[in-house]
C-alpha cells in the first residue's frame, strides 16, 4: 500500500500529485468521463413511449392500470413509461416540455386545453390516422368536434366527463319531496328545504373554489348568455348579471351552501356529500363509484341537472389521448386508440364509474342495466360541449372564479362581476 | 540579484516554444496573472450559464411580447408595454400589498419563533436537560416536510367541516362554531401565514442553535459572575453574537417567500377573489395559465427589484457590514 511505503514518508511530494500532474489528470480524466457521452444514449429500440396523464383519486388509478395491464397484454413487445402530472401543474409541465423540445410521446387531452396546445403547435395531426380507424364509426361527430381544429382530429376519445347531480334521497323522502328538482327554481326551493342548520346540514355543495368557473360559465350560459360568438367576446352582461345573482345567492341569501364554500373544490364537496352535509352535488359520473363506498342505493340517487330559465347547464365533454410526436408513432397511435376500443372502455367504466365516449359501449347491457346511468345517458342527449377557444382555460381560472368568489365574499355585485368577466374574456380574445 | 524569466517576460534571445516543452510553457504561464484569470475562468463561466444568462435572459423577456398560444404575435421588442400594463393591472396592485404583507408578517413571525425555540434548546442543551437532543431534531420536521404535503395536512386539519383545529377551538371556548378560515378574505391570508410560520420557524431555529453553541460559556460565566441576569446576557452577550446570522438569514428567508407560491397555490390558489394573491403566485399564473411569458418577466423583474431593494436597505441598517 502507498501508505505503508517507507520511501513514500520519506519523500512525500515526488511520489504524488504535484500540480502539473494533476492537471494532466484531471484533464484525462474529464477526457474519459466525456467518451461514453460521445456515443449518445442508448439507441432507442423503437419499442417504448411514454404517456402523460393527470388522474387523480384511487379510482382512476385502478382504471388507468387495468387499461394499461389489458394493453401490455396485448402489445407484449411495447413498454409504456407513465408519468401521473397533477391536474393544476398540467399545463405548467406541458408548456415547459413543449419549449425544451423534450415532450412525451403521448399525452392527456381535454377539450377546454385543446386550443392552447394546438397554438403551442404541439400536436400531432391524427385525422389520417383516425379516418382509417375501424373504430370511428362507433364515435358520433360530436366526439371529434371536441378534439378537432379547423377540421384537423388531434386527439381519439377515452372516455366521458357527463355533468349529473347527486341528491339525498332519504333526505327528500324525510323532507316530502317528491323528486329531484328539474328546472333552478325547483333546485332552489328544494335546497331551501333540505338545508336544517340545527342537523349541520345544507341543501347543496357548491363548488366555488378551484374547478367552480366550470359550474359558473354553466350558469351564464343556462340564463341565457353567450359567451364566445364567431371568436369574438360576447356575454349579455344583463342575463349574466341575473345568473350570477341567482347562483350566488344560494350562498348569501338564502343559505343553503356550506360557509366554506368559496374555497370549496372537488375535495371538500365530496366529503360534505359522502359525510352527510350536503343534500344535493353537481359532479360528473366519475365521483360515482367514490359516492357508492360511502352511501348506499337507498341514500342516494342521480339526475340530469336542472334546467335554467333558457337552457340545460348539463355540461358533457370528453377526455382524449393524443400525439405529441411521431418518432415511434404506430406505437404511439396503438396506445392512444387502444383506448377507444370496447374492451378496455367497459373495463375503465366498471371500475372509475366514467362513461363511456363510444356509442356503441354505450348501448352495453352493464351501461343500461346500471341504474344511476340512467340519468348520465339522458345527460349525454342534452348536455353542451365545452369551450375550446385559446385561453379559454386561463379566463375561467384567472377571471371567472375570482369574480364569482367576490361576489360570495361581498367585494362585488353580480352586476360588478359579470361586467369583469366580460371585460376579462375581451382582453383574452384581444 | 537571479535575473530568470519571471511574470510572462523571456529574454529577448530566447524563444521558449523552441527552447522549452509545453509542461515548461505551463509552468511558465503559471507564474504569471494570466494564471489566476485561467484558474477563475470555469467559475466564471459558470456562475455565466447558471446565473447571469438565466437572469439577463428574463429580463430582457420582460421588454418583448412572448405568448406561446399566440405565435401571430410573434417576439418583438415592446419596451416597456408590459410594465405600464402592470401599472394600471389591479390584480398587481393587490399582489404587490399581499406580497409586502405575506413577507414581512411571515418572516418576522418565522424569525420570533425560530429565536425563542432555538434560545430554549440552547440553554436546555447546556444544562443537558432529558429529552432535548430529541426535541432538537423534532424541531427540524416542519422544515424537512415538502410545502405541498405540509399544505394538504393544514388543510384538513383546519377543514370547516372535519379540521381538528376547529373542533379544539370550539371545545376550548374559542369559536362559537367551526370556521372556514381559507374561505374568509380577512382569515384566508392569516391563517396561511400561520402554516408558512409552523414550516419554516426551524429553518431559523437551525442556524440560531448553531450559532448560540459556538459562544463561549467563559462570557456568560463572566457576566453572571458581574450580576447580569439572563436579559442582560441575552442583550449584551448573545444578540450581539447572532447580529451577522440575524442577517443573513431573515434576508435569505424574505427571498424565500417573496418567490414561493407553492403553499398559497395549494391552500388558497389566491382566493378568494384575489385575497391571497401574491406576486410569485401572479407570475406563474401568467405564465403557466395564460402562457403570457413576456408579462410573468415583468412581474418577476418587479420582485427582483423588490428583493434587491429590501436587502441593500436592510443590511446597511442593520450595520452588519461595518465590521
Amino acid at each position: 500500500m502507498f501508505v505503508d511505503d517507507p520511501d513514500s514518508r520519506l519523500h512525500p511530494l515526488p511520489h504524488r500529485l504535484d500540480r502539473r500532474r494533476f492537471l494532466q489528470a484531471s484533464a484525462m480524466g474529464a477526457a474519459a468521463l466525456m467518451l461514453p457521452g460521445c456515443g449518445g444514449p442508448p439507441p432507442p429500440d423503437g419499442s417504448q413511449i411514454n404517456y402523460w396523464h393527470h388522474f387523480t383519486n384511487q379510482t382512476e388509478i385502478r382504471g388507468l392500470q387495468r387499461v394499461t395491464e389489458m394493453f401490455l397484454a396485448a402489445h407484449p413487445d411495447i413498454a409504456l413509461l407513465q408519468e401521473n402530472i397533477p391536474n393544476k401543474d398540467f399545463m405548467a409541465k406541458f408548456t415547459a416540455a413543449v419549449q425544451a423540445q423534450s415532450v412525451p410521446d403521448t399525452t392527456m387531452v381535454t377539450s377546454e386545453r385543446l386550443g392552447n396546445m394546438h397554438a403551442m403547435n404541439s400536436l400531432v395531426d391524427l385525422t389520417d390516422r383516425v379516418d382509417n380507424w375501424p373504430m370511428k364509426p362507433d364515435y358520433p361527430e360530436d366526439r371529434w368536434q371536441g378534439i378537432s381544429v379547423d377540421d384537423r382530429i388531434y386527439g381519439v376519445p377515452a372516455f366521458a366527463f357527463v355533468d349529473w347531480m347527486y341528491y339525498r334521497l332519504d333526505w327528500l323522502e324525510e323532507a316530502g319531496i317528491a323528486g329531484p328538482p328539474t328546472t333552478l327554481g325547483e333546485f332552489q326551493d328544494t335546497a331551501i328545504r333540505l338545508t336544517d342548520p340545527a342537523k349541520g346540514r345544507y341543501g347543496f355543495g357548491m363548488r366555488a373554489g378551484d374547478g367552480g368557473q366550470f359550474i359558473v360559465v354553466d350558469m351564464l350560459e343556462a340564463f341565457g348568455s353567450p359567451i364566445v360568438v364567431d371568436g369574438k367576446a360576447a356575454i349579455d352582461i344583463g342575463k349574466a348579471t341575473e345568473a350570477l345573482r341567482f347562483f350566488s345567492e344560494l350562498f348569501t341569501v338564502h343559505k343553503v351552501v356550506p360557509p366554506s364554500a368559496p374555497n370549496d373544490s372537488y375535495r371538500q364537496i365530496m366529503e360534505s356529500f359522502r359525510t352527510g352535509q350536503t343534500g344535493m352535488l353537481w359532479h360528473g359520473t366519475g365521483s360515482l363509484t367514490e359516492v357508492q363506498r360511502s352511501l348506499s342505493g337507498q341514500q342516494f340517487g342521480t339526475a340530469v341537472k336542472p334546467a335554467g330559465p333558457e337552457g340545460v347547464i348539463t355540461r358533457l365533454s370528453y377526455l382524449y389521448n393524443g400525439m405529441m410526436k411521431s418518432d415511434n408513432a404506430d406505437i404511439a397511435w396503438a396506445w392512444v386508440s387502444f383506448w377507444g376500443e370496447t374492451a378496455p372502455a367497459l373495463e375503465f367504466m366498471e371500475i372509475t364509474g366514467y362513461f363511456p365516449a363510444s356509442a356503441r359501449v354505450a348501448q352495453d347491457e352493464r351501461v343500461t342495466g346500471n341504474p344511476y346511468f340512467a340519468a348520465a345517458i339522458e345527460s349525454v342527449q342534452v348536455g353542451r360541449l365545452p369551450h375550446q377557444f385559446v385561453g379559454a382555460d386561463a379566463w375561467g381560472r384567472l377571471t371567472v372564479l375570482p369574480a364569482f368568489q367576490k361576489i360570495l365574499t361581498g367585494d362585488h355585485t353580480p352586476a360588478q362581476a359579470a361586467e369583469e368577466m366580460a371585460a376579462g374574456l375581451e382582453k383574452i380574445l384581444s | 540579484m537571479p535575473m530568470g524569466p519571471r511574470k510572462g517576460v523571456f529574454p529577448a534571445d530566447s524563444n521558449p516554444s523552441i527552447h522549452v516543452g509545453v509542461g515548461s510553457r505551463i509552468a511558465l504561464i503559471s507564474e504569471t496573472h494570466a494564471w489566476a484569470y485561467l484558474l477563475l475562468l470555469p467559475s466564471f463561466l459558470l456562475v455565466l450559464a447558471v446565473l447571469i444568462y438565466p437572469v439577463g435572459s428574463g429580463i430582457l423577456l420582460s421588454f418583448r411580447e412572448m405568448r406561446l398560444t399566440r405565435p401571430d404575435l410573434g417576439t418583438a421588442f415592446i419596451g416597456l408595454r408590459h410594465y405600464r400594463e402592470l401599472w394600471s393591472d389591479p390584480v398587481f396592485h393587490i399582489s404587490l400589498v399581499n406580497t409586502t404583507i405575506w413577507a414581512l408578517v411571515g418572516t418576522t413571525a418565522q424569525f420570533v419563533c425560530g429565536l425563542i425555540s432555538a434560545l430554549a434548546l440552547n440553554r436546555g442543551l447546556h444544562r443537558l436537560l432529558p429529552g432535548m437532543r430529541l426535541a432538537r431534531v423534532l424541531i427540524l420536521l416542519p422544515w424537512v416536510m415538502p410545502s405541498v404535503v405540509a399544505g394538504h395536512v393544514w388543510a384538513l386539519m383546519l377543514d370547516s367541516r372535519l379540521g381538528v383545529i376547529n373542533d379544539m377551538l370550539v371545545r376550548l371556548g374559542v369559536l362559537d362554531r367551526y370556521m372556514a378560515f381559507f374561505a374568509d378574505p380577512q382569515t384566508a391570508l392569516p391563517a396561511v401565514l400561520v402554516v408558512s410560520t409552523w414550516g419554516a420557524f426551524p429553518f431559523f431555529t437551525l442556524f440560531y442553535l448553531a450559532a448560540l453553541q459556538g459562544i463561549p460559556d467563559d462570557l456568560y460565566e463572566a457576566a453572571g459572575v458581574d450580576g447580569a441576569g439572563l436579559w442582560l446576557q441575552f442583550r449584551h452577550i448573545t444578540w450581539p453574537m447572532l447580529v451577522p446570522i440575524v442577517v443573513a438569514t431573515i434576508v435569505l428567508r424574505m427571498i424565500g417567500m417573496v418567490n414561493a407560491p407553492d403553499l398559497l397555490l395549494v391552500l388558497t390558489g389566491g382566493g378568494p377573489g384575489h385575497a391571497t394573491q401574491v406576486l410569485s403566485l401572479f407570475a406563474f399564473q401568467k405564465a403557466y395559465a395564460e402562457f403570457d411569458f413576456g408579462y410573468a418577466a415583468a412581474v418577476s423583474v418587479v420582485m427582483m427589484l423588490m428583493l434587491m431593494a429590501f436587502t441593500v436597505v436592510y443590511v446597511r441598517i442593520s450595520g452588519v457590514t461595518k465590521e
